[in-house]
C-alpha cells in the first residue's frame, strides 16, 4: 500500500467511524455533535482529562505489545489477559512478602517478579506448542481463566487483608512500591511501556533475529531447511509476550489501584488483542492507537458521568471503533477492484 | 470441433495489470463448448492470470469477459463455480489433514448437512475419482499422498461440479507418463460430453494428446490462436519463446570416475504413510545420479532426510565423509544446494522479496552474503519480472521455480539435490535449470536427481535408481543401452532379474 493510499484508508475509516458514532448519540436521543466534541474534551482537553487517558492506555499498551511480540512470527496469542493477572499475582507476592524494602529495590524487584510471573505464564503455550504442536491460541484462552480465578481464589482466601471487613482485596501497598507518577495517573510504567515498544521496534527491524522471525513467520520449512530454531523462537517470544504482560499487570495494581484486587483489567486482554491486530503488530503503530482507545475510554467514562449515557457507551463505541477499522480497509479495496484498479 | 455456435466464453479486449505490470495486455479470445483449449506461453506470459480473471480471482483492469454472450456475472470463485466455471490450480487447495472422500464431499454443492459414512449419495463423489485414479485408496489422508495423486484428486474436485468450463492449469507437470495418459483421455471425454476443457501446460505432448486450438500468450499478449495441425510444432514453440527454439540439450560431461562425496548409508524413516527401508547410495564428485520412481514411493521423504528436513530413524548420510544428517529437533542447515518438490510451499519465503530469497541462506546463517550476486543470478536464470525488491509471492509458478534453481544452483555447491527441479518450467528454462545443475556436477559436485521423467533421466543421468515401497529396488550404470521399458518393470516391480 502507498503512503497516499494509507492516508485515504485512515480518513475513511475515521469518517465511517464518526459517523457510525453520531448514529449512535442519535439512538441514545443525544446531540452528535456536542458528545462527539465532549467526548474529545474529556479525552485529551486539560491536564486531567489526558491524565485520566493516558492511565487507561498503559494497560491496553502493554497487552497489546504482549499480543504484538508472538505476534511477529505469525503466532495468535489471546492470553495477555492472564498474563497480565499473572504478573500482578507474582508482583504482589514480592511487595507482600517483602513490604519492608526500601523503593530503589522494592520497584525494580516487583516489576521483575511480574515480568517472571507473565513469562511463566506465557512459556507454559509457547513450550506446548515448540514440543508437541498444540495450538496456542486455545492454550492461552484457557489460561485466561485459570489466571483470572486463581487471582480471586487468592485475595478472597489466603491474602484477603482483615482490615478489609470481608472486602475481597490484600493490604494496600507500601509506598516504596508504588511507581513515582508526575501528574496524579502518569506514572512511571507509561514510561515503561513506550520505552518497549521502541526497543521492541529496533528488535524486529533490525538485525539478525529480525530476518530470522521474518522467514519463520513466513514459511516454517524453510526456516527449518536452513537452520532456524522454530521451537526456540516460539517459547522466546511467547515467554516476552508474556513478561510484557505481566509488567502491565503489577503496574497497573501498583500505579493505580494501591492493591490486588480480583477484577485488574476492564477487558484490556482483549482490547489489546485488537489493538495490536489493528496495528499489524508493528510497535510503533500500537502507541498512537493504545492511546487513541485509551481516550476513548476515558472520555467516554466521563461522559457517561457527565452526559448520562448509559455506562456501555465506551464499550460500544470501542466496539464501533474496531469495527470499521477492520471492515472499511476491505471495503476500500473490495471497492477498487471493483473499479477496475 | 464445433467453430460455428457461439462460444461459450469469449474474452474482449482484456487487460489485467499488477501496479505498473500489465500481466494481460489486450486479450480478445473465445472459449467454445466441446473443444480443448491449450494455452501456451513462456512462464509469466500471463497464462493464469487469464484464466483467473475468467474465474473471478482477479477483476480485469480493462476489457470485458462474455459468459453465452451475457457480461459474465463472475465476482469470485462461488460465483464461477454456480456458472459452471471449474479451475485446478498450479497451486492445490486440498485440505491436508482430511481424507480425499472428505476433501470431495466438502467441495461438492449436493453434499447434504450431514453424511454418513456409508451413505449413498457420498459415493456419488467418488464416482469420477475412480475413473480418473482408480490406485487411490479415498479413505486415505491428502497428506499422504504424491503431489501428482493430489492433483488428480483436484481434478476429480472440479469436474464433480459438473462444470461446463474446465480449466487445467499445467496438470501434467507433476503426473507419471501412465497417470497423463489417463488424463488426456480424461480431457478428451469431458470434451465429448460436450464440456469446454482450457488446458493450460509447457509441454508439447500434452498438446499433440488432446488439443483442438492452441492458443499462444507472450508479454501478457495473445500472439496466436489456431487449429491444431495448422502450424508445425517448431512454429509453435518459435511463437512461444519469440525465437526458434535452441537445439543443443545440455548433458552433464562424461563421468570420469572420482571418488564417492555423498554418501546415504542404510537410511530408514518415516513420515505421515511413507517409510524407507534401508536406502545406501553412494554419489561421486561429479556424478549425476538419478532416482527414477512413481512419485509416493518414499522419494519425498527420501529427500527430506537427505536435506535435513526430517532426521532418519537409522543410518546416516555422509558428505565428504561427515554427517550431514539432522539429529532429532536440533537446528540443522542443510549444506547441499536442496530444490525441494513445489518450491511455493517448501523453498521460498513467499512474503520476502525476490533479492531476500535469493540471499536466503546467508540471511539465515547469519553470513555475508557475498557470494549470491541478486542482478546476476536474475539475469542468468531469466527471472521475470526482475526487480529484487519484488515480492517472490507474486511471480508466476514458473519463475518461483527458476527463483529456487538460481538460489540453490547459481553458487558453487558440494553436492546437489534436486526434486523435479524442472516442474512447470518452460523449454527455455527447462536449459537453464539443466546446465546448472550440470554445471555443478562438472565443478565437482555430486548431483542427485529425483524424476518421474524417465525420457529426461536417460538422456541425461549418468546412472539411474529405481524406488519402489521405500527401496531401491535397482541401481543400473546409464550406458545406453538401458531402455525406457526396463525402467519402467523396476518402477512397477516386475522381477528384478529382467534388468541382468
Ligand atoms: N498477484 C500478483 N501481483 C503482482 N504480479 C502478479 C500477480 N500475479 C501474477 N503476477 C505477474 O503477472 C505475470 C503473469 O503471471 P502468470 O502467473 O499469469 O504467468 P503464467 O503464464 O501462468 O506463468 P507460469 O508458466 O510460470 O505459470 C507475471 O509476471 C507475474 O509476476
Ligand atoms: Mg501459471
Amino acid at each position: 500500500m502507498s503512503a497516499r493510499e494509507g492516508w485515504i484508508t485512515f480518513a475513511a475509516t475515521l469518517a465511517a467511524f464518526l459517523m457510525l458514532s453520531a448514529i449512535f448519540f442519535l439512538l441514545l436521543g443525544k446531540p452528535p455533535l456536542e458528545m462527539g466534541l465532549s467526548l474529545v474534551e474529556f479525552a485529551f482537553g486539560d491536564a486531567y482529562s489526558l491524565s485520566e487517558t493516558l492511565a487507561k492506555a498503559s494497560p491496553i499498551l502493554f497487552c497489546a505489545l504482549a499480543v504484538a511480540v508472538p505476534g511477529r512470527l505469525g503466532l495468535i496469542s489471546v492470553g495477555a489477559e492472564g498474563q497480565l493477572y499473572i504478573g500482578a499475582i507474582t508482583g504482589t507476592a514480592l511487595v507482600l512478602g517483602f513490604p519492608e524494602l526500601p523503593p530503589l529495590a522494592m520497584i525494580p524487584l516487583m516489576l521483575a517478579a511480574a515480568a517472571l510471573g507473565g513469562a511463566a505464564w506465557g512459556l507454559v503455550p509457547g513450550l506446548l506448542r515448540a514440543r508437541l504442536d498444540i495450538n496456542e491460541t486455545i492454550v492461552t484462552l484457557i489460561l485466561n481463566y485459570c489466571a483470572v480465578l486463581f487471582a480471586s481464589a487468592l485475595v478472597f482466601g489466603p491474602w484477603r487483608d482483615p482490615a478489609n471487613q470481608g472486602w475481597p482485596a490484600t493490604a494496600p501497598f507500601p509506598p516504596a512500591a508504588v511507581p513515582p507518577a508526575v501528574d496524579g495517573k502518569v506514572h512511571l510504567g507509561l514510561l515503561i511501556g513506550v520505552l518497549l515498544a521502541l526497543a521492541l521496534h529496533v528488535f524486529f527491524t533490525r538485525g539478525r533475529a529480525a530476518v530470522h522471525i521474518r522467514i519463520l513467520a513466513g514459511n516454517r520449512k524453510v526456516g527449518r531447511t536452513f537452520g532456524l530454531d522454530f521451537a526456540f523462537w516460539v517459547t522466546a517470544l511467547m515467554a516476552t509476550g508474556g513478561a510484557i504482560a505481566g509488567i502491565g499487570g503489577i503496574i497497573e495494581v501498583a500505579a493505580i489501584q494501591g492493591r490486588l484486587q480480583p477484577s485488574i483489567s476492564l477487558g484490556y486482554g482483549l482490547t489489546g488483542f485488537l489493538v495490536s491486530w489493528l496495528a499489524r503488530h508493528r510497535p510503533l503503530v500500537i502507541l498512537p492507537i493504545a492511546l487513541l482507545v485509551g481516550g476513548l475510554l476515558a472520555g467516554s467514562d466521563a461522559l457517561q458521568l457527565f452526559a448520562k449515557v448509559p455506562a456501555a457507551s465506551a464499550t460500544i463505541l470501542e466496539g464501533l471503533l474496531f469495527a470499521t477499522a477492520l471492515a472499511v480497509p476491505g471495503l476500500i479495496a473490495r471497492w477498487r477492484r471493483s473499479d477496475g484498479n | 470441433m464445433i467453430m460455428d455456435r457461439e462460444p461459450l466464453v469469449r474474452f474482449e479486449h482484456l487487460t489485467r495489470r499488477f501496479g505498473e505490470l500489465a500481466a494481460v495486455s489486450d486479450v480478445s479470445l473465445d472459449i467454445r463448448a466441446g473443444e480443448v483449449l491449450a494455452l501456451l506461453g513462456e512462464n509469466g506470459a500471463g497464462k493464469s492470470t487469464l484464466m483467473k480473471l475468467l474465474y473471478g480471482i482477479h477483476p480485469p483492469s480493462a476489457g470485458r469477459i462474455l459468459l453465452d454472450g451475457r457480461e459474465s456475472p463472475i465476482r469470485g470463485p462461488a460465483d464461477a463455480m454456480r456458472n459452471g466455471i471449474g479451475m485446478v490450480f498450479q497451486h492445490f487447495s486440498l485440505l491436508p489433514a482430511l481424507s480425499v472422500r472428505d476433501n470431495l464431499l466438502a467441495a461438492w454443492p449436493a453434499t447434504p448437512a450431514y453424511i454418513g459414512r456409508r451413505s449413498k449419495r457420498a459415493a456419488r463423489v467418488l464416482d469420477r475419482l475412480s475413473v480418473i485414479a482408480p490406485d487411490i485408496d479415498p479413505e486415505r489422508r491428502v497428506d499422504t499422498l504424491s503431489v501428482g495423486e493430489q492433483q488428480l484428486v483436484e481434478l476429480c474436485k472440479v469436474v464433480n461440479l459438473e462444470a461446463r468450463v474446465v480449466i487445467l492449469d499445467e496438470p501434467t507437470s507433476v503426473l507419471t507418463p501412465a497417470e497423463a495418459q489417463r488424463l488426456y483421455d480424461f480431457v478428451l471425454r469431458l470434451a465429448a460430453e460436450g464440456r469446454a476443457v482450457v488446458l493450460i501446460t509447457h509441454k508439447l505432448a500434452d498438446v499433440e494428446a488432446c488439443a483442438d486450438r492452441i492458443a499462444v500468450m507472450r508479454g501478457g499478449m495473445l500472439v496466436a490462436d489456431f487449429a491444431k495441425g495448422e502450424r508445425t510444432t517448431a512454429e509453435t514453440v518459435a511463437l512461444m519463446m519469440g525465437r526458434p527454439a535452441a537445439t543443443a540439450e545440455p548433458a552433464p560431461d562424461r563421468f570420469a570416475g572420482r571418488p564417492a562425496r555423498l554418501v546415504l548409508r542404510e537410511i530408514t524413516a518415516s513420515a505421515a504413510g511413507h517409510v524407507l527401508k534401508g536406502i545406501s547410495l553412494e554419489i561421486a564428485g561429479g556424478e549425476v545420479l538419478g532416482i527414477a520412481g512413481v512419485a509416493g514411493n518414499g522419494q519425498t521423504l527420501l529427500a527430506e532426510v537427505v536435506a535435513g528436513v526430517e532426521a532418519p530413524s537409522g543410518g546416516d548420510v555422509l558428505l565428504d565423509g561427515e554427517s550431514i544428517a539432522r539429529r532429532g529437533d536440533e537446528p540443522h542447515a542443510t549444506p547441499i544446494g536442496y530444490i525441494p518438490e513445489q518450491p511455493r510451499d517448501n523453498a521460498v519465503v513467499e512474503t520476502m522479496d525476490l533479492s531476500a530469497n535469493l540471499r536466503l541462506r546467508a540471511l539465515a546463517a547469519g553470513e555475508a552474503d557475498g557470494a549470491y550476486d541478486v542482478a546476476a543470478l536474475i539475469r542468468r536464470f531469466n527471472i521475470a519480472p526482475s526487480e529484487p525488491t519484488r515480492r517472490a509471492g507474486t511471480l508466476s509458478g514458473g519463475n518461483l521455480q527458476k527463483l529456487v534453481a538460481a538460489r540453490e544452483l547459481g553458487v558453487p555447491r558440494p553436492a546437489v539435490l534436486a526434486c523435479y527441479p524442472t516442474m512447470g518450467l518452460d523449454l527455455g528454462a527447462v536449459g537453464t535449470v539443466y546446465e546448472a545443475m550440470f554445471a555443478q556436477a562438472a565443478a565437482g559436485a555430486a548431483v542427485l536427481w529425483i524424476s518421474e521423467d524417465l525420457d529426461d533421466l536417460l538422456a541425461r543421468a549418468h546412472r539411474i535408481a529405481v524406488m519402489r515401497g521405500g527401496a531401491i529396488v535397482a541401481l543400473v550404470e546409464n550406458d545406453g543401452t538401458l531402455t525406457r521399458d526396463r525402467l519402467g518393470a523396476f518402477m512397477t516391480g516386475a522381477p528384478a532379474e529382467a534388468a541382468a
